[in-house]
């Protein structure tokens, strides 16, 4: 912990410090604008650098995923990864059971090396059908999903605005998108985002 | 009272059966509800919207005859064998084509459960009794005004309830009401990491920088007035955390700021503040 929050102040302390080796556009190496690859993607093929599917061992930094076309994956988690389960979170939050989406960087053995790994994410189109206290009831067509309001992390888009965290112009019958985290095996989620019209 | 009960069935049959004929012979949907029911699975996609006004035609008949005087006791059996027609054929429809919508009593697209199949048993229920105990509805009714009068809305409501395309004209609004009484979803407060996204990712500073990023968020925390937000990023080569700042209290993409960190040296590499616009009146150029 002591680690952690040192590390944190020396970040705070270099983005609130003056500006430094910038002059604008050009300090930036030329090439940082070709950084990000276009990915070489044959048009119809899979996305090498994308690996989608439900964790069923981990051992070490190392996830085997079960792709949902039963191709199995292996995923590294390095220090650099980013890690989502309902908000960033860190490496021991994963489970086994979990469903996952990552991206990153395919080495040469095979292994996803990961930069994002967004756990059990989901993302949903439905309609709200009914309110209690904290949970939305949701029709996924014709499918109920249960979904909770997480105080302090659930967040609401109304009409494209910026996003806030009062929840409170939903309305039942209304269409709704749903960010949100599944509950694995269940039909429940945790909501992250809900966007709507208010 | 069983004999109140099977003689005061036509009329609940005849009503549901006019109000199905209804939606499938005069909706301006009706083509739509055909087409997304299990019909087009059964008898194919050129024949669904034929058979879907056949069926209104051979309900909207039935239903006349069961609500007009004298009540035969051949409208009952052909009633009965119509609604366990319905049963078998949801019932097919949910196990055939689950995705399908029920074309039942609405064009809102409804896929059949558990609910519909109840009121097709009920249907059935109700045929049959009047089938098996044949009575005369108007003489039960002015017979026993009140009994019966109770019975048909209880019948009705039953109907009602078990009718999930009917929701929107009763249960939401009544959920609607709920809601607006107790306030479920009040109490959000706070401002959440997705709003200072937001706000990071219009700026100008996170543009400058953005192509450099690797990862997606990977911390955040809040100390005093501003609110960090870390990303894995790669610069010159080097694996550095991407640190963007911002105010709690200012919501303006323009005071975003952002410093680039050697992750084993610790050296700030690169720091940049957005730039304020400048004061007083302006007016925006774009080069064509």
């Amino acid at each position: 912990m002591p680690h952690t929050l040192d590390r944190r102040r020396l970040l705070a302390t270099a983005a609130l410090g003056g500006v430094v080796g910038a002059t604008g556009l050009g300090s930036l190496a030329p090439e940082a604008a070709f950084a990000a690859e276009a990915p070489a993607v044959e048009p119809g093929a899979p996305d090498p650098n994308f690996v989608e599917g439900r964790i069923s061992k981990i051992s070490g930094h190392l996830l085997l995923v079960t792709g949902s076309d039963t191709v199995l994956h292996s995923i590294r988690i390095t220090s650099g990864t980013s890690i989502w389960k309902l908000h960033p979170t860190t490496f021991d939050q994963v489970a086994i059971g979990d469903g996952l989406y990552a991206r990153g960087v395919r080495l040469p053995d095979g292994t996803l090396a990961a930069d994002s790994v967004w756990v059990n994410i989901v993302n949903l189109h439905a309609h709200i059908t009914s309110v209690g206290r904290n949970v939305l009831h949701l029709d996924h067509q014709g499918r109920r999903i249960v979904a909770h309001v997480v105080p302090g992390r659930s967040a609401a888009v109304y009409n494209g605005t910026p996003a806030v965290s009062d929840l409170s112009l939903l309305r039942v019958g209304r269409h709704v998108q749903v960010l949100g985290a599944w509950h694995p095996d269940t039909n429940e989620i945790s909501i992250a985002t809900v966007y709507a019209a208010a | 009272m069983i004999d109140t009960i099977a003689a005061l069935q036509p009329p609940v049959l005849g009503a549901v059966l006019i109000w199905s004929a209804r939606v499938k012979l005069f909706s301006r949907h009706a083509a739509a509800a055909a087409h997304r029911s299990a019909l087009t699975r059964l008898i194919g996609q050129r024949r669904a919207l034929p058979a879907y006004r056949l069926l209104g035609g051979v309900e909207l008949t039935l239903g006349a005859l069961l609500l007009l005087p004298p009540a035969l006791r051949l409208e009952a059996a052909a009633a009965t064998f119509l609604a366990l027609g319905f049963l078998a054929y949801l019932t097919y429809a949910r196990r055939a084509a689950p995705t399908s919508s029920c074309g039942c009593l609405s064009a809102r697209q409804t896929p059949v459960s558990g609910r519909s199949l109840a009121r097709a048993a009920l249907l059935v229920t109700g045929a049959g009794l009047a089938w098996l105990i044949p009575g005369d509805w108007p003489g039960t009714l002015t017979a026993r005004p009140l009994a019966g009068g109770v019975l048909l809305l209880v019948e009705a409501a039953a109907v009602v309830a078990l009718s999930p395309e009917l929701d929107a004209a009763w249960l939401l609004p009544l959920r609607r009401l709920r809601a607006r009484l107790t306030h479920p979803l009040r109490g959000g407060s706070g401002l959440p990491l997705l709003a200072t996204l937001q706000q990071v990712q219009l700026s100008d500073t996170y543009r400058r920088v953005a192509p450099l990023l690797r990862s997606d968020v990977r911390e955040h925390w809040d100390d005093g007035d501003w609110r960090f937000v870390g990303h894995a990023a790669l610069y010159q080569g080097r694996a550095v955390t991407a640190v963007f700042a911002t105010p709690l209290a200012d919501r303006d993409p323009d005071t975003v700021r952002v410093a680039l960190v050697d992750d084993t040296t610790g050296h700030t590499l690169l720091a940049l503040a957005g730039t304020p616009k400048p004061a007083g009146p302006q007016l925006d150029v774009v080069p064509a």
